[in-house]
């Protein structure tokens, strides 16, 4: 259509350009205005037609292609929030997700969409004296929810911290205040800096535990009230009736209120194109949890839907050499999680800020 | 090393050497919890699934396809628990306890070698492996000595409190003998490892003891802990433009 070019305002003044409509119009008002204002309408006419026509000729263009990607993304693109859609539009929706996906990664793949059972709400429990900090949850868990993964961006939903074993001294009373080390951004008396809470994550020694350290692991701690949630101004996030908060991809704007409004550091953001290499790749994925993520949006743990709506215990708890992570129903007084709760001393992180977190640390 | 068994890589290029049918795959091996002691060989059970996902770089298991695969169902336990309520399965101990095979006939056959009533610890000639220094072993401070946990006349077996014969697939009726809150707490499900259903009705592999603790060396040394140091998985990596841990001294100008 090369007579229906997009109108520029050309302003040198290009002879070239004297057919385009909005230089017709002239405003100082010299010459006849009738045929200048019906140009200008006609020109919005054609434009209404032309972005009509050329959706239109998109929409025909891609369902004939071959790529798994551009056959569904104008579809994909313009779906409502999964929390509105009918059941049959989900179903749609997770038809045209699973064919793009089973394309792009060459495998038969899933793409789940079941919903909370009645009489469930999940909990979670972490011994944190029996943590090692092997990092092995960490790993299992980028194994099972297909997050990006090389040297650009690697996102991991599980943090590891490393906290000294504190101990007070008259001679270390004054060690790591402000003086030597200038600003602190974090630590504590002893130790300058650490980046989240007391402790550090990028710990790297030869072999774990270490002596003088206790590790702390923190990801979501799906909150009976997530800040989260209330801060999202497109009610992408939400609390499943089961407990974890998920979020619909398709509909997240990837404004990142949610990453400062979480007090716990549990959510991160696709900077760039994910990475997920094909053999890697998990196949069998729930809507709101593990499927492929696009650039732009958030992502976050989910206790594992795609495993837990199954029956299946997450994967963290699964890998964890030690025994370390319980998880259950919290509405079932013979669950692991209920035991812990009901015998051994318990503590929930940042509890003063309200959350009423489903994670619970405890010791023996 | 863990992760390779070179063993069986040099005896695969033996055969590969020999036979003209020759296949020079290599092995995977990765460990569940105790390194050298519940080791797991990487095998497909189905179409593009593995049984497990190994970690190449610590050597580990990180990830099961079929949480029961090569399990058995648990024996009974005299108290009710968990157990009770759900399906409760372990994985046999016996393929990770090498000479367990021969060790009741081979060598301790009843006659030989010949019993020593001798109750105090003193140095072993055999089994340094297991246990390097036999008179200060790294388990009950003194308090015990190899009888009182391995059966004296049937050597492939442990033995309880009233000398009865302990399977070794089923440490827990052994260790239970002391530990015994913890083992209340294991019964229960918030001591140990398991994997499988989360419901509590549900069905699940149950770790026992042994898998997570060596019982000859359960205090570490100086660590003084239950469970053997292991190498950590790599940490993440620094956000970009971030170039130590520590968030400071830069060293892109702003």
């Amino acid at each position: 259509m090369p007579e229906e070019k997009i109108p520029v305002v050309d302003i040198t003044g290009d002879p070239a350009s004297a057919g385009n409509p909005i230089q017709q119009w002239n405003p100082v008002g010299t010459e006849d205005q009738a045929p200048a204002s019906e140009s200008r309408r006609g020109f919005l006419k054609k434009g209404a037609g032309l972005s009509a026509a050329s959706l239109v000729g998109t929409a025909a263009l891609v369902t004939g292609s071959d790529d798994a990607k551009a056959n569904t993304s104008w579809a994909e693109h313009f779906q409502g929030a999964y929390r509105l859609m009918t059941d049959e539009e989900k179903q749609e929706s997770i038809s045209r997700l699973e064919q793009r996906y089973s394309k792009e990664y060459g495998k038969n793949v899933t793409v789940d969409g079941t919903d909370a059972q009645e009489g469930v709400l999940f909990g979670y429990a972490l011994n944190i004296q029996k943590c090692i900090g092997c990092r092995r949850c960490v790993k299992a868990c980028v194994q099972e929810n297909n997050q990006t993964r090389g040297d650009e961006q690697e996102i991991e939903w599980i943090r590891v911290l490393k906290m000294e074993k504190g101990e007070f001294t008259q001679e270390k009373l004054n060690d790591g205040y402000p003086g030597d080390y200038g600003i602190q951004v974090g630590g504590n008396a002893y130790s300058a800096a650490g980046v989240v809470l007391e402790g550090e994550h990028y710990y790297e020694p030869e072999k774990v535990p270490e002596a003088d350290s206790h590790y702390m692991p923190i990801a979501c701690m799906q909150c009976e009230k997530p800040p989260c949630v209330k801060v999202c101004p497109v009610r992408t996030t939400y609390r499943e009736p089961d407990g974890p908060v998920v979020v619909d991809y398709n509909w997240c704007i990837g404004c990142r209120m949610c990453i400062g409004a979480c007090p716990y550091w549990a959510r991160r953001f696709n900077w760039g194109e994910p990475k997920l290499p094909k053999e890697e790749m998990n196949p069998k994925t729930h809507y709101l949890g593990n499927r492929p993520r696009m650039k732009g949006v958030v992502e976050k743990c989910t206790f594992c839907i795609q495993r837990i709506r199954h029956g299946r215990y997450p994967a963290c708890v699964e890998v964890c050499p030690v025994g370390a992570r319980k998880f259950g129903n919290l509405l079932d007084p013979d669950s692991e999680v209920r035991r812990v709760l009901d015998r051994k001393r318990v503590f929930r992180l940042k509890a003063e800020v309200n959350t009423y977190p489903k994670f619970f640390y405890f010791t023996d | 090393m863990a992760f390779m068994k070179m063993n069986q890589l040099v005896l695969f290029g033996v055969l590969a050497a020999s036979s003209p049918l020759a296949f020079a795959e290599e092995e995977t091996v990765c460990f569940e919890s105790r390194e050298g002691s519940s080791e797991v060989k990487k095998t497909e059970i189905a179409e593009g699934l593995p049984n497990v996902k190994c970690s190449p770089r610590a050597g580990g298991v990180l990830w099961w396809g079929d949480p029961f695969d090569g399990t058995e169902p648990m024996g009974e336990m005299k108290i009710e628990a968990d157990y009770s309520k759900g399906e409760a399965v372990v994985k046999p101990r016996a393929p990770q306890l090498g000479f367990l095979p021969v060790c009741g006939v081979a060598c301790h056959n009843g006659t030989f070698p010949v019993k020593n009533d001798d109750p105090n610890p003193r140095k072993l000639v055999m089994h340094g492996d297991v246990v390097p220094d036999a008179s200060d072993l790294q388990h009950g401070r003194g308090g015990i000595w190899c009888l009182d946990c391995h059966h004296s006349d049937t050597r492939n077996k442990l033995v309880d409190n009233f000398g009865n014969e302990v399977s070794f697939d089923e440490p827990q009726k052994l260790c239970g003998k002391c530990h015994g809150p913890i083992y209340r707490d294991w019964r229960d499900g918030i001591h140990g490892k398991r994997i499988g259903e989360w419901a509590s009705t549900g069905k699940k592999r149950w770790w026992v003891c042994t898998e997570c603790h060596n019982p000859h060396d359960v205090q570490q040394g100086a660590r003084n802990s239950g469970y053997a140091q292991l190498r950590p998985e790599r940490a993440p990596i620094l956000p970009k433009g971030i170039y130590n841990k520590d968030h400071e001294g830069h060293q892109a100008a702003h």
